[in-house]
């Protein structure tokens, strides 16, 4: 199976909550224009084209299709993924595919969300339509201010249900999820393509934000953001013709449960906390990379939280320490840019969401800082060997993993 | 034995509110002034109307904007029997006619209602011209339909 | 190139306009039902691909949904929402990589009762421009094609009555077809409803149900599993412009070169003459003759004289949609898989009333947006 490595990020030059200026392909346009700029590559050099978003937010079926010009696509094969929260990683593990099959040599992976063109509630209410059914037949009006707060309780009640399994099994406390959220809103301002930047959080700013559901804080959460994000890939053979940097794949994977683990109405059947499908795309991501021990082998790591406990929970769900450590390493500074687990120097999930390119920012952020390209001062002090980037989403049960290193992968 | 399943319709509304993006932006506005604007590709030459940002065919940004005439010819048209509105069909009240013009100036294709003339009559290679709402807004329907010239 | 993959199984629906079934059961049925077939379980298989749409299953994620029921539970699941002939490709990538061994792959629309497929294209247009003048849809779209192709070789609208009644006629045979039509004739395609002219009712597409799973599998593990494994010989995609305006609505670029892709890949040079039977995704009478043209198996202008000589039957020299095509059925996001499934049985020899008399070669071809702005071709093999 060929190598394959990322040879070029582009993002749209700010992710924020209103593009008021651009339509939707006009957006993703700019994220294009900023792939091709980084790397000096033209349309031309495109074999093929993946594409995600998660199309109910904007209400246009595959958008690929209105924004085939935009992409400039049109000739080449374009592949449209969509899988939730995860859809940008496995957007890129699509575009992975396309290149280590030897179909293709150069692929150009595409990713947005403008959630300020949607309404709000699309998403939630679309992710639990049997559950609206059944408060329908109930008599439950999920069509008020009263139906969506039922709505909105119970799922901030799920996460919030799954904040609490981790704090219990870890032995940790709400302040340590104010302080990893604090940290990755610190990690936010020195970096000019995420959102929620505050240069002056700290556990205590974020404690004063309102309680939505213990141990859930509205500063935990995860804003909603319109941005696109673009990620060129190559085979082995084509990324040392066309790039100095290369951040290699050294792994993909990922795994899927059963979506009534996060089911609302019929009660939760396994605990929310547990997330085996993370346990087992980190297990077989890996065992496809040749990685002996994650505790110790990870320079860089970026983590899907659309909840800030859960870049503790996740941490500690991928091996990358044990459980009940990690909100010790945050305590010890050492998930900071210049701790020994630089975790989310991106500022991660809670601070930027443009959903479709939530799971592929992950990647992006990983091989940026492989390649010594982050800006704004978010780049790590060190040298970057290995890297890993987690995505999770679906209905709390669906994860991705992929690895990445500063050289190809031997064997 | 039979069996039936409860079936509840679910009723979801969920309201949308779009950017047009710069060309739309600049195409309605002229609207204001009963003028209809193309864009040319600095590739190709190709002019396209309604604006948009790319030439597909070149990969090229487009921002050369130009005013087309408000008179072209039919080349291609559909009439309607039915109406589809939220996904559901309906008879039309009566056959009316679509088209696609292309107007003296542009490379492609614009699609508008077409009056004046029976859907019987109609024909491919006619004159056409357009016909505007009498109070112009910048709106979308303010370009009517287009009628015989 | 040496794909090595083959379709080990499959396994579908009848067709209906209303399966009265979940999503959930539908997609269990199917693929415990093709385990069952094969003598294999879920631990058999590598990896899932799943083609269904949010909009269309009136929830967003709608994979996850059907990762217990098709066997994905705890393993490794993607979807493409497309066409599922795009999610077959897909598939195919994986087992290439040699990371896996078997795919499954599940595509479904339940786009008869429950929701209105016209809203599929609707919701596909440009929301700050084509939505908002309200002219286009799905059916006046395909009109102004049908127009646009009959009106350059000066054909009458009569060939669009002969290419349905040849599509109806061969769908009346096949038992998975929704539209059995088995006294259908010209006179009566003729004598449907105008819906946007020249499109009448029968030269469109029926609104369906329906659903398909299929079992991928690498060389040798083909070979374990089936005694009749049909090899995917060559692939591809491609687009054109989104902008109706900007398109020449009579030819389908991006069918073309996504049959070269295929072509190239399956060693094929004389489409004509290489390709023993052609199972095409030609959602609109009109739309059969011009992507058969893109795909090489017609020439430009011949179309009335062949199909009035009969080519394209399914005892002709070049049988297209010998199972009747989508004007039998179409289940938005399952057609191209149909379409694939109809062209294996046909390379196997077990399409019954269908079977054409030559079959080791067959293009597969699937389309997505307004006017087939994007295309999907597969040549398969024995």
């Amino acid at each position: 199976m060929r190598n394959v490595g990322i040879i070029g990020v582009g993002y749209t030059p700010v992710f924020v909550s209103k593009r008021k200026d651009v339509s939707i392909p006009e957006m993703i346009s700019e994220a294009v224009d900023a792939a091709f700029d980084n790397t000096g590559l033209t349309p031309q050099d495109i074999d093929a084209i993946t594409f995600g978003n998660m199309h109910t937010f904007e209400g246009v079926n595959m958008p690929h299709l209105w924004g085939a010009e935009h992409i400039r696509s049109l000739g080449k094969p374009v592949m449209r993924i969509a899988t939730g929260g995860t859809t940008g990683m496995s957007a890129f593990q699509a575009g992975y595919y396309h290149v280590a099959s030897g179909l293709h040599d150069v692929v150009m992976i595409v990713t947005y969300e403008k959630h300020s063109e949607g309404d709000a509630q699309v998403g939630l209410m679309g992710i639990i339509t049997p559950e609206v059914m059944a408060m329908l037949a109930s008599g439950i009006d999920v069509t008020g201010g009263k139906g969506m707060g039922a709505i909105g309780g119970g799922s901030a009640g799920g996460i919030s249900y799954q904040a609490m399994s981790y704090l219990n099994h870890a032995g940790a406390g709400i302040e340590h999820i104010d302080g990893i959220a604090a940290m990755e809103r610190r990690n936010a301002a020195k970096n000019p393509y995420a959102h929620l930047k505050d240069p002056n959080a700290t556990a205590e700013t974020i404690a004063k934000t309102p309680l939505v559901s213990y141990p859930i804080r509205f500063g935990h959460i995860c804003p909603t953001t319109d941005g696109a994000t673009v990620c060129i890939i190559a085979s082995e053979e084509k990324a040392k013709e066309l790039a100095d940097k290369v951040a290699w794949v050294w792994a993909v994977s990922n795994c899927a449960s059963d979506a009534t683990t996060g089911n609302l109405i019929e009660g939760l059947i396994t605990d929310p906390a547990e997330q085996m499908p993370c346990i087992i795309a980190a297990r077989q991501a890996y065992e496809r990379a040749g990685i002996k021990d994650p505790k110790t082998e990870f320079d860089v790591i970026e983590i899907y939280n659309g909840f800030a406990h859960q870049t503790l929970m996740f941490l500690e769900k991928l091996g990358v320490c044990e459980v009940g450590e990690a909100h010790k390493l945050l305590e010890a500074g050492e998930l900071e840019r210049d701790g020994r687990f630089p975790t989310n120097a991106s500022g991660g999930v809670v601070s930027t969401n443009a959903i479709g390119t939530s799971a592929l920012n992950r990647v992006t952020e990983c091989a940026l800082q492989i390649m010594g390209k982050a800006e704004g001062g978010h780049q790590v002090d060190k040298d970057v060997h290995k890297a890993l980037a987690h995505g999770w989403g679906g209905l709390m049960q669906y994860v991705t993993v992929t690895i990445l290193g500063d050289e190809p992968r031997k064997g | 034995m039979e069996v039936s399943y409860m079936t509840p319709v679910v009723p979801m509304d969920f309201t949308y509110n779009y950017r047009v993006g710069k060309y739309v932006q600049r195409y309605l506005d002229a609207f204001k002034d009963k003028k209809i604007l193309g864009v040319r590709c600095p590739g190709c030459g190709k002019v396209f109307v309604p604006p948009h940002m790319f030439c597909g065919a070149c990969n090229k940004k487009l921002d050369d904007f130009v005013e087309l005439s408000q008179e072209g010819t039919l080349e291609n048209f559909t009439v309607g029997h039915i109406i589809i509105e939220k996904g559901q069909v309906s008879a039309a009240e009566s056959p009316y006619i679509l088209g696609m013009i292309k107007l003296d100036g542009a490379d492609s294709l614009l699609l508008a209602k077409v009056e004046g003339v029976s859907p019987g009559e109609v024909e491919t290679g006619i004159r056409v011209k357009a016909a505007w709402k009498d109070k112009v807004e910048g709106d979308f329907l303010d370009l009517d339909h287009f009628e015989p010239a | 190139m040496d794909i090595n993959v083959a379709v080990a199984g499959f396994n579908m629906t009848p067709c209906s306009s209303d399966l009265v079934t979940t999503r959930e059961r539908m997609t269990f049925e199917l693929s415990s039902g093709l385990f069952d077939d094969l003598g294999i379980t879920r631990d058999d298989v590598g990896t899932y691909i799943i083609a269904t749409n949010d909009f269309l299953d009136g929830r967003t994620i709608s994979n996850v949904f059907l990762d217990a029921p098709v066997g994905a539970y705890m393993k490794d699941e993607s979807k493409v929402e497309m066409d599922g002939l795009n999610a077959l490709m897909y598939a195919c990538m994986r087992i290439m990589t040699g990371q896996y061994e078997t795919a499954l792959v599940l595509a479904f629309g339940l786009t008869g009762y429950q929701v209105s497929p016209y809203l599929h294209i609707d919701y596909i247009m440009d929301p700050t421009y084509d939505r908002q003048v309200k002219l286009l849809n799905e059916l006046s779209a395909a009109a102004l094609q049908a127009r646009c192709y009959l009106d350059k070789f000066g054909y009458s609208e009569e060939l669009l009555d002969e290419i349905a009644a040849k599509d109806l006629s061969n769908a009346a045979l096949d038992p998975y077809q929704l539209r059995q039509l088995s006294d259908i004739s010209k006179e009566k395609v003729k004598g449907s409803d105008y819906l946007y002219e020249p499109l009448r009712e029968l030269h469109c597409y029926p609104p369906t149900d329906g659903g398909i799973v299929v079992l991928l599998a690498s060389g040798e593990k083909a070979k374990e599993l089936t005694d009749k494994p049909v090899w995917i010989k060559g692939m591809g995609q491609s687009i054109d412009p989104y902008y109706i305006g900007d398109r020449d609505l009579s030819v389908s670029p991006s069918t073309t070169q996504a049959a070269k892709r295929a072509y190239d890949m399956a060693g094929i040079t004389d489409p004509k003459g290489q390709v023993d039977v052609a199972e095409i995704s030609s959602l609109f009478a009109c739309q059969e003759p011009l992507l058969a043209e893109a795909l090489g198996l017609l020439d430009q202008g011949r179309a009335a004289d062949v199909y009035a000589s009969g080519d394209t039957a399914i005892d002709g020299k070049l049988p297209i949609n010998p199972s009747g095509g989508p004007l039998g059925a179409h289940p938005i996001c399952a057609t191209g898989l149909l379409r694939m499934a109809e062209a294996v049985r046909q390379l196997r020899g077990e399409a019954e009333k269908n079977q054409v008399a030559k079959a080791e070669t067959a293009v597969v071809h699937g389309q997505d947006g307004v006017c087939a702005q994007q295309n999907v071709v597969v040549v398969l093999g024995t």
